[in-house]
C-alpha cells in the first residue's frame, strides 16, 4: 500500500515537472528554451543509461488518471497562469493543433516506418473543406469539420489505396508529388480564395454562444483564445487515447510487423494493403480535424499554411520527438512549435535557425528525445513479479 | 478419401527466367508430418513459398481442403490455417517476445480498429487472452521465455528465437505447419531439444499436418512419418524414411550433386 501511493506521487510529481517546464519555455524566451531543450537532453541521456526512465514510463503508465487529471488541470488553469496573454495562449493552441497532426502522421512514419511527405495536405483539405463550406455555403462549422474529416479521410484513400502498393521511395515519390500538386491547386483555383487565401471563416458555435467572445471569469477578462484552448486540447486528448489506445492493440503490432518484414507480416494473416491503408487514413483523419479546428480558430487560411515546408516541420515533429511514442510525438509538436513561434521574432534567420536546432537534437539523439518503448500490456499477473516486469522492460529498452 | 488429404499439389512448378525452380510437382500430405529433404538448391524452400502463398506458381494447381489456393495472397493463405517459419530466422527484430507472438494470433483476432479505440476493455480482454495462449505455447518448449516476454527478438539466444518462431506460427492453431529447416545454425545439443519441441507439436492431439525441411537426417528420421525428396526441382523419391534413404537416386543426388 505504502508503495503504491509512493508511486502515485512520484508519478504526480513527474506530472508537475513536466507541466512546470512547459509553462517555463511557454513563458521565457528562445535562448531559455534553448537551454531547457539542453538540459532535457542531458537528463533524458542520464535516465536512459541508468535505467531510470524505464521506471518513470512504468510509474506514468499505472498512474494515467493520476497524470491525465493533472494535465487537465493544467490546461485548464493556463489562461490564468499567462494571466490571459492571447500570443502565449496563441502558440498553446498552434502546439495543440500541430499535436494532433503529428499523432496521426505517426501512425506512418513511427507505425508502418513510411514517410508520408505530404500531412500538410490532409491538414489542408480538412481546412479548406470546411472553410469552403462554411464561407461559401453557409454550412455551420460544426458540420464542416465533420465534412473536413471525411474528406481528408477519403483523400487518404484515394491517394493511399495506389501509393501504397510500393513502399519506401515511391510512397515518398508520390506523397511530395501530391504535396506540390495540392499547393499549385489551392493557388491556382479561384473559388479556393487562389494566393489570397479565404478570409472570414466563421468561428465555431455552441447554443449561440460564439468561441469567439472574450470571457469574464474572476474578475478577469480572457481573450477568446482561452475557449479555442480548451476545445483543441479536448480534441487533443482524444486523439492522443486514440493514439495511445492502438499503439498497444493488435493495429499497432501489425504496423510495426508491415515496417520490419512485409513478407513476415503477410503470412501471419496481415493484409498489407488494408493494413497500410488503415494507417494513411486515420492519419488524413487526425490531420483533416486538425486542419478544421485550425480554420475555425484564425478564421484565415491560405496556402502558405499547407505547404511543403510545413509538412516538413510536421515530420520533423514525430521524428525528434521519437517516432511510435506516443509522449515523444506530443513533445516534438509543443517543442518545435514553440520553438517555430518564438522565432518569429528572427524573421531573417528563421529557418537557418530552426534547422540548426534539429540538426544538433537529432546528431545527439538521433532516435528522438524520446523513442520507441516495448509495448506493457497492463499490471497482470504474468508470471513474474511486477519488479521483474520492471527489469526484464529496462534490459529491453537499454538496447 | 482423397478430399481428406489437407494439402495436394497438381503439378506444380515455377520458373525464375529460365530456371525451374519446382517442376512438375506432385505432393500430398494428410494428418501426418512430412520430411522434404534434397541437396541444397532443389528447391524446397521455393516449394514452400509456393505453398504459403509467396511465389505464385507457374503451373499447376495448390489444392488446401478441397480449395484451390493460387490465387490467394498469402495473407488469405494464413487465414485458411497453413502457417510457416522461415529458414532464416524471421522475427520482427524491432518487437520484444511477446509483440512477436501475439502476432501469430492476429488473424484470429477480432477486435475491429474502432473497437481498439473506443471500447478498451474488450480489446484489452482479447489482448490478454492472446498473451495468455501465446504464454500457453512458448512455455511448451521453454518456460524461461516468459520470463523474458517483455525483452527485445536481439537480446534472445538463436535456440529460443527458432522455438519463438514456431510458437508463433502455431499459436493460431493452424491445420497445415510448414517448418523450414528449424534445425539450422543449432549445435547437436540444441537439435536435439528441437525435436523434441516438434515430437511435442505432432503428438499434441490437434491433428495438425507437418512439412518439415531438414537437412539432417538424424532428425528425419526421428520426426516424419513420410519423407519426400525433390532434387533439381522434381520429386526423385518418396516413402518411409528407410525406403527413400536406401533409393540409388537419392544416394546420387546427394553425392553426385
Ligand atoms: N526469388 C528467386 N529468384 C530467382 N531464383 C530463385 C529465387 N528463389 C529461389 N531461387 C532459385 O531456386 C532454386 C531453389 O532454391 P531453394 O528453394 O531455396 O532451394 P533449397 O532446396 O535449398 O531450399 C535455387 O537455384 C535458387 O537460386
Ligand atoms: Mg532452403
Amino acid at each position: 500500500m505504502a508503495a503504491r501511493l509512493n508511486d502515485k506521487i512520484t508519478a504526480a510529481l513527474v506530472a508537475l515537472g513536466i507541466c512546470l517546464l512547459v509553462y517555463i519555455s511557454l513563458m521565457s524566451s528562445l535562448l531559455v528554451i534553448l537551454i531547457i531543450v539542453a538540459l532535457l537532453v542531458v537528463l533524458l541521456t542520464y535516465c536512459e543509461k541508468t535505467g531510470l526512465i524505464d521506471t518513470v514510463f512504468q510509474l506514468m503508465g499505472k498512474n494515467t488518471t493520476l497524470t491525465s487529471v493533472i494535465f487537465g488541470l493544467f490546461i485548464i488553469s493556463l489562461p490564468f497562469l499567462v494571466k490571459g496573454n492571447n500570443d502565449l495562449l496563441h502558440i498553446m493552441i498552434i502546439a495543440g493543433i500541430m499535436g494532433i497532426v503529428a499523432l496521426g502522421l505517426n501512425f506512418q512514419i513511427g507505425g508502418i516506418g513510411q514517410i508520408n511527405f505530404a500531412p500538410a495536405v490532409f491538414y489542408g483539405v480538412g481546412a479548406y473543406t470546411t472553410a469552403y463550406l462554411s464561407v461559401r455555403l453557409g454550412v455551420s462549422p460544426w458540420l464542416g469539420t465533420i465534412a473536413g474529416v471525411c474528406l481528408a479521410t477519403l483523400t487518404g484513400v484515394i491517394i493511399g489505396l495506389p501509393a501504397l502498393k510500393a513502399r519506401g521511395y515511391y510512397l515518398a515519390l508520390v506523397t511530395i508529388a501530391l504535396q506540390t500538386i495540392f499547393t499549385l491547386m489551392i493557388i491556382n483555383i479561384p473559388a479556393v480564395g487562389g494566393p489570397n487565401g479565404i478570409p472570414g471563416i466563421p468561428y465555431y458555435q455552441i447554443f449561440g454562444y460564439s468561441l469567439h467572445s472574450r470571457v469574464e471569469v474572476f474578475g478577469l477578462t480572457l481573450p477568446y483564445q482561452v475557449n479555442y484552448l480548451y476545445l483543441v486540447y479536448i480534441v487533443f486528448a482524444l486523439a492522443i487515447v486514440a493514439a495511445s489506445r492502438l499503439f498497444k492493440s493488435r493495429y499497432g503490432i501489425a504496423w510495426n510487423a508491415v515496417d520490419q518484414d512485409p513478407v513476415v507480416a503477410a503470412t501471419q494473416g496481415i493484409n498489407l494493403t488494408s493494413i497500410q491503408l488503415l494507417s494513411f487514413c486515420l492519419g488524413a483523419a487526425f490531420a483533416g480535424m486538425a486542419g478544421a479546428l485550425y480554420a475555425h480558430y484564425t478564421g484565415f487560411i491560405s496556402n502558405e499554411n499547407f505547404d511543403f515546408s510545413q509538412s516538413l516541420i510536421l515530420i520533423c515533429m514525430v521524428i525528434l520527438g521519437g517516432s511510435d511514442n506516443v509522449p515523444g510525438v506530443i513533445t516534438g509538436a509543443l517543442l518545435l512549435t514553440m520553438i517555430d513561434q518564438k522565432l518569429a521574432d528572427y524573421a531573417n534567420y528563421r529557418l537557418l535557425m530552426y534547422g540548426l536546432v534539429l540538426i544538433i537534437i537529432l546528431l545527439v539523439r538521433s532516435k528522438g528525445l524520446l523513442p520507441k518503448r516495448i509495448r506493457i500490456y497492463g499490471e497482470r499477473d504474468t508470471g513474474m513479479s511486477n519488479g521483474d516486469a520492471k527489469l526484464a522492460a529496462g534490459a529491453g529498452g537499454k538496447r | 478419401m482423397d478430399a481428406l488429404k489437407t494439402l495436394k499439389t497438381e503439378k506444380v512448378g515455377i520458373n525464375f527466367g529460365g530456371l525451374k525452380a519446382v517442376e512438375k510437382l506432385d505432393f500430398e500430405i494428410g494428418d501426418e508430418t512430412v520430411g522434404l529433404i534434397g541437396p541444397n538448391g532443389s528447391g524446397k524452400t521455393t516449394f514452400l513459398n509456393i505453398i504459403s502463398g509467396i511465389y505464385k506458381p507457374s503451373e499447376g494447381r495448390v489444392i488446401f481442403k478441397g480449395e484451390e489456393l493460387n490465387s490467394f495472397t498469402p495473407d488469405a493463405i494464413r487465414k485458411k490455417g497453413i502457417s510457416r517459419t522461415f529458414q532464416t530466422n524471421r522475427l520482427c527484430m524491432n518487437l520484444s517476445v511477446i509483440d512477436n507472438l501475439l502476432l501469430g494470433l492476429y488473424c484470429e483476432q477480432k477486435t475491429s480498429w474502432w473497437q481498439a479505440i473506443f471500447n478498451r476493455s474488450l480489446a484489452m480482454q482479447e489482448i490478454n487472452r492472446g498473451i495468455d495462449k501465446c504464454f500457453g505455447a512458448i512455455s511448451v518448449f521453454n518456460p524461461e521465455i516468459v520470463d523474458r516476454a517483455y525483452e527485445l527478438i536481439s537480446t534472445i539466444p538463436l535456440i529460443d528465437r527458432r522455438r519463438i518462431e514456431i510458437a508463433r506460427a502455431i499459436v493460431g492453431r493452424p491445420k497445415l505447419l510448414l517448418l523450414d529447416e528449424p534445425t539450422a545454425g543449432l549445435n547437436k545439443e540444441e537439435t536435439h531439444q528441437m525435436i523434441e519441441d516438434i515430437t511435442k507439436i505432432r503428438d499434441s492431439g490437434d491433428r495438425i499436418s507437418i512439412i518439415i525441411i531438414e537437412h539432417d537426417m538424424s532428425v528425419i528420421s526421428k520426426i516424419s512419418d513420410r519423407v519426400v525428396c525433390l532434387n533439381a526441382g522434381q520429386k526423385i523419391a518418396e516413402g518411409s524414411f528407410e525406403e527413400v534413404s536406401q533409393n540409388e537416386n537419392v544416394c546420387m543426388a546427394y553425392l553426385g550433386g
